[in-house]
């Protein structure tokens, strides 16, 4: 009898304990911003570059005398948890920064198709969530008036390119189109389609994988068989590294490829080395853009500053998270007062230049901003395309594997 | 045309499958134990392989026999010091405590090794060649030999070595075998070990096409699993049969049907044969 | 089996002060419990088919999946109300179960086992390729405002399942189960309709998963297949029940807050060593404990000496 109570009051202070220890102590003159990301699983590549980005960009801030509120100044402090690449996992997470470590805001995760449940957490909860890391409409079409991106529409990624295809000489005629079954790039699939009828493309071949897909020999000698003159592939960098590695073994090369993600970033490049060369990829930032702003005055100072400190090239990812901070500082000045309406109502009206470029959300919460159509030559990327202008010149089309140097 | 490639593409992906299976259908076969974490043993094989390439510089097929050798090793100890404990135990028990198994290999590689994604890559990785419109790498078709070497070999070892009838006997009638001075528990553990050091073999050869992850081996014990059932559990002709066949029905599926079928269509297939045909395709009716 | 009146006063006296609770306690308390209750009421569920009846099925997530998509389906496809969808998800899964049940549980053992956990991967395959579910984005509820009433939801199924389980220990259905584990050849020549009986258990350990399933994707707000089809989940579900002491009562339930409340403690500091600690439970459950913890509680003794037969018990 006596151990059986031994149990049992074992277990309520085992209970209690994890209802008493579960209370964070906020520091005064704190301004907390927390945020689940990617640090393991599939998107851990992308995830580090949103680490890295705010680490720096709430450092920089700091140094620069951190955010006013009210005439105090207020230090920004980071507190990130990893979601393992798993949007169940983000949905507790963010409930726990919310409701248990009682953040003051909320900066966001990678992907969208983890950024629609967690967008689902800061709007229950009413704490404003500032994402740079999910471009699906979808995110953005619920009525949510908490969420805020500084991505641009996924279903707009591949217009650029497409357009571009229509222009080169001999024109694209056909095209194939391949997406991973996740939010972004079946939102991204979504506007292509729409993009390709535009232009009067045919569209050989159109499916979509599942992301965890690592053999694509199955697609690639379809492919190989119909023979399009444009792949676009909309999937995450993993997907993308694959792809390239066995379409090489398959010896299969379409005039023209484009890739979402994984050209603009350096170390796509480095990991493929030779055989990155003259593919396509899209972003909304480069560092030798003319935009600048507070704490950063250009995006090439920005771009120096990141490779620095971090050891490795800032690509659009990067720039969008170091945005993302930036805006709350922006916000919270502007809205004189950490209480999260008040800061929901600045964030929905703010008009403001960073290194990033114009931040300014439309009614949706999400920002509209163009894309640029880059190819990789020689281990850098080449802005090709945008807005309707060419902007450099293209190597079309990319030679077979066989004959590069 | 395609649907040569389509072919040829199947059977050389196949012929790993049946590898992968292999190890599993024998260690179900003679000790009744079903492996989940047979991913985990091939996952470590594939981490093994990839050290010794990004470390040492070695050749993936050129290190295969040190993988095998320490796949090996683990596998024997794995099975003396632990799961001879749970042998007689009710079935389910000893399902259970290998998913525990799989469970801690897993998160200790990731702790270890981080969850970056790895992969082999040697000079030679792109190369191909083409025969009547048929291309294929390189790389593909030497897996696919060493895959047919490694399963005569063990074939081999099971018929013909005093070792091979020591398995078979303990797996056929246990209490003659022991009458017979047969050591169970070490022949269990050396039958485990051939099984893991099947498994790591097969993860370093997969860890030459695909990228290396410590979640790699949840997907592909359950592809063994289909492999095995549907060959016919403890046999090993089954498990080579059965890979054939599942490669060759993913490689259509995912070409004909669409990208997203393959592993519908593989749990699909291990749910429809448990029903119809518990014996799998080549093992006989009533050994189930 | 004479009813002990101790324990039974000792429940309903927890039971009536987590019922006033809620509203008292901290937010991520209140979170806490109802992924408790959740746990326990899946073990519990799991309990009637693989506890009583001894078809260890690998496969309960498929339920726990099936009952929460066929209730957010309903909520945001059909835009139907909680109380109606959530009855209506636990009402699929419950058919699933018996309907699947009916072809799989003529297997046994192994061949059961890996049929099961063929079942749930299919689904999870069927289900990440369906536009109605979704896909691979998933599903997204409608926002509620306060998680009150899932904490009651929840206890009430968590209540309910172990009523089951109750009544099953005293009731001639749940001694035909019994004797099913037993020996299921002598149960049939009893007179027994073994397969009746079996997928009956089976469709009620789907329906309490379902219904589990479907309260979550309300209360999480979202749902996608790589998360309520997840392997770890049966296995969750599997040591809870094992570790409490499977074919109990309150065995699973016992299990499930011992091994919950360790499991969150350790996640709030490092996830990936919570889940090495999961893994290292079950090795060390299996070998030292199989009968769980209720083996313990009843001869009311927990020593070492226990302990190491257990280990010897099944070896080589």
């Amino acid at each position: 009898m006596r151990r059986r109570a031994l149990w049992h009051s074992g277990l309520v202070a085992m209970l209690i304990g994890i209802g008493i220890g579960a209370g964070p102590a906020l520091a005064a003159d704190e301004i907390v911003l927390g945020s689940a990301i990617s640090q393991t699983g599939k998107y851990a590549r992308e995830g580090k570059f949103y680490v890295d980005a705010y680490t720096l960009a709430v450092d920089a801030i700091n140094k620069a005398g951190g955010v006013k509120v009210g005439g105090k100044p207020y230090k920004l402090v980071l507190k990130l948890y990893d979601d393992q690449s798993d949007p169940n996992l983000s949905v507790r997470l963010f409930t726990r920064l919310v409701t248990s470590d009682k953040v003051n805001f909320l900066l966001g995760p990678y992907s969208s198709g983890i950024t629609i449940p967690a967008s689902s957490v800061s709007e229950k909860y009413e704490v404003p969530m500032v994402q740079g890391g999910g471009a699906s409409g979808k995110i953005f079409d619920r009525g949510y008036k908490y969420i805020f991106g500084t991505l641009p529409k996924a279903e707009f990624y591949f217009q650029a390119a497409i357009e571009a295809a229509a222009k080169r000489e001999p024109r694209v005629q056909t095209a194939a189109l391949l997406y991973s079954n996740e939010a972004f790039d079946r939102s991204v699939a979504e506007g292509a389609r729409q993009w390709l009828k535009e232009q009067r493309i045919d569209k050989v071949y159109d499916e979509e994988y599942q992301p965890a897909t690592q053999d694509f020999t199955s697609i690639l000698a379809v492919l190989k068989s119909k023979n399009p003159d444009l792949v676009l592939l909309a999937g995450h960098e993993e997907n993308s590294l694959n792809f390239i590695r066995q379409a090489q073994a398959a010896d299969v090369s379409p005039k023209m490829m484009v890739f979402t993600v994984g050209p603009p970033t350096g170390d796509f490049r480095k990991t493929l080395g030779k055989a990155a060369e003259y593919i396509y990829g899209i972003t909304p930032w480069l560092p030798d853009m003319e935009i600048g702003g507070e704490i950063f005055k250009s995006a090439r100072e920005f771009a120096k500053q990141f490779q620095d400190r971090f050891g490795y090239e800032a690509d659009y990812h990067v720039a969008s998270g170091a945005a993302d901070v930036l805006v709350y500082k922006f916000a919270i000045e502007k809205a004189g007062v950490l209480e999260p309406k008040k800061v929901r109502d600045a964030l929905a009206t703010l008009d403001v230049e960073t290194l990033y470029g114009r931040v300014k959300f439309e009614a949706s919460g999400q920002i509209a901003m163009g894309q640029v159509l880059v190819q990789i030559q020689d281990g850098k990327l080449v802005p090709v395309y945008a807005f309707g202008k060419t902007l450099g010149k293209a190597v079309y089309p990319m030679p077979a594997w066989g004959q590069r140097k | 045309m395609l649907a040569l490639q389509v072919l040829i593409n199947g059977i050389l992906l196949g012929g790993l499958y049946g590898l992968m299976a292999l190890g599993m259908s024998l260690i179900w076969g003679v000790m009744n134990i079903v492996n989940i974490a047979h991913g985990a043993l091939i996952m470590l094989g594939a981490y093994l392989t990839f050290w010794l390439f990004t470390l040492w510089g070695w050749d993936p097929f050129v290190s295969l026999p040190v993988t095998i050798a320490l796949l090996f090793v683990y596998g024997y100890c794995l099975q003396r010091y632990l799961l001879n404990l749970i042998v007689r135990a009710q079935l389910f028990l000893t399902l259970l405590i290998t998913f525990g198994v799989e469970v801690v290999m897993v998160n200790l590689v990731r702790v270890a090794w981080s969850s970056d994604l790895r992969q082999v890559t040697p000079a030679y990785a792109g190369a191909h060649f083409k025969v009547g419109g048929i291309t294929v790498p390189y790389v593909r078709l030497w897996v696919f030999l060493t895959t047919v070497i490694l399963s005569v070999t063990f074939l081999l070892i099971l018929e013909k070595t005093r070792l091979g009838r020591a398995i078979r006997a303990t797996s056929e009638e246990l209490r003659a075998a022991r009458l017979a001075g047969i050591p169970v528990a070490h022949i269990y553990a050396i039958t485990f070990g051939l099984g893991a050091a099947l498994a790591g073999a097969a993860g370093g050869l997969w860890g030459m096409l695909f990228p290396i992850t410590p979640i790699m081996g949840g997907g592909l014990t359950l592809k063994s699993f289909v492999v095995a059932v549907l060959g016919g559990l403890g046999t090993m002709m089954g498990a080579i049969v059965g890979g054939l066949v599942l490669g060759i029905a993913e490689s259509f599926s995912a070409t004909y049907l669409g990208p997203t079928y393959p592993n519908a269509i593989s749990f699909g297939l291990l749910v429809l044969i448990l029903i119809v045909r518990p014996t799998g395709l080549v093992g006989r009716r009533g050994s189930a | 089996m004479k009813t002990r009146w101790a324990p039974v006063a000792a429940g309903v006296v927890v039971l009536a002060v987590l019922a006033a609770a809620p509203a008292a306690l901290s937010p991520f308390l209140v979170q806490f419990l109802i992924n408790l209750f959740m746990l326990a009421a899946l073990a519990e569920s799991w309990n009637i088919i693989g506890g009583f009846t001894g078809y260890a099925s690998f496969g309960n997530v498929a339920f726990f999946g099936v009952g929460a998509y066929a209730t957010g389906i309903l909520l945001t496809r059909a835009a139907w109300p909680l109380a109606l969808a959530l009855p209506a998800g636990g009402a699929v899964a419950m058919l699933f179960a018996g309907l699947i049940g009916m072809p799989i549980l003529r297997l046994k053992g192994h061949y059961f086992a890996i049929a099961t956990l063929g079942v749930a991967e299919t689904m999870r395959e069927i289900v990440y390729n369906l536009e109605i579910t979704g896909a691979g984005t998933g599903l997204v509820m409608p926002i509620s405002r306060s998680p009150i009433p899932f904490f009651y939801l929840m206890l009430g199924i968590l209540v309910a399942a172990t009523l089951v389980n109750r009544w099953l220990s005293a009731s001639r259905f749940g001694y035909g189960l019994i004797a099913i584990r037993e020996d299921e050849d002598a149960a049939a020549a009893m007179g027994i309709n073994t397969p009746l009986y079996k997928t009956l258990a089976f469709a009620l350990s789907g329906a309490f998963a379902g219904l589990a399933g479907g309260v979550f994707a309300d209360w999480i707000t979202f749902i996608d297949p790589d998360g309520v089809f997840k392997v770890s989940t049966t296995i969750q579900m599997i040591i809870m029940a094992v570790f409490g002491g499977m074919g109990t009562v309150v065995g699973p339930l016992l299990g499930a807050v011992v091994l919950a409340s360790i499991s969150e403690l350790l996640s709030t500091q490092l996830v990936s060593l919570a889940e090495l600690f999961n893994g290292l439970v079950v090795i060390l459950v299996v070998l030292f404990m199989p009968k769980g913890l209720a083996e313990f509680i009843r001869k009311r003794e927990f020593s070492v000496r226990q302990l190491v037969r257990n280990l010897r018990e099944y070896r080589v």
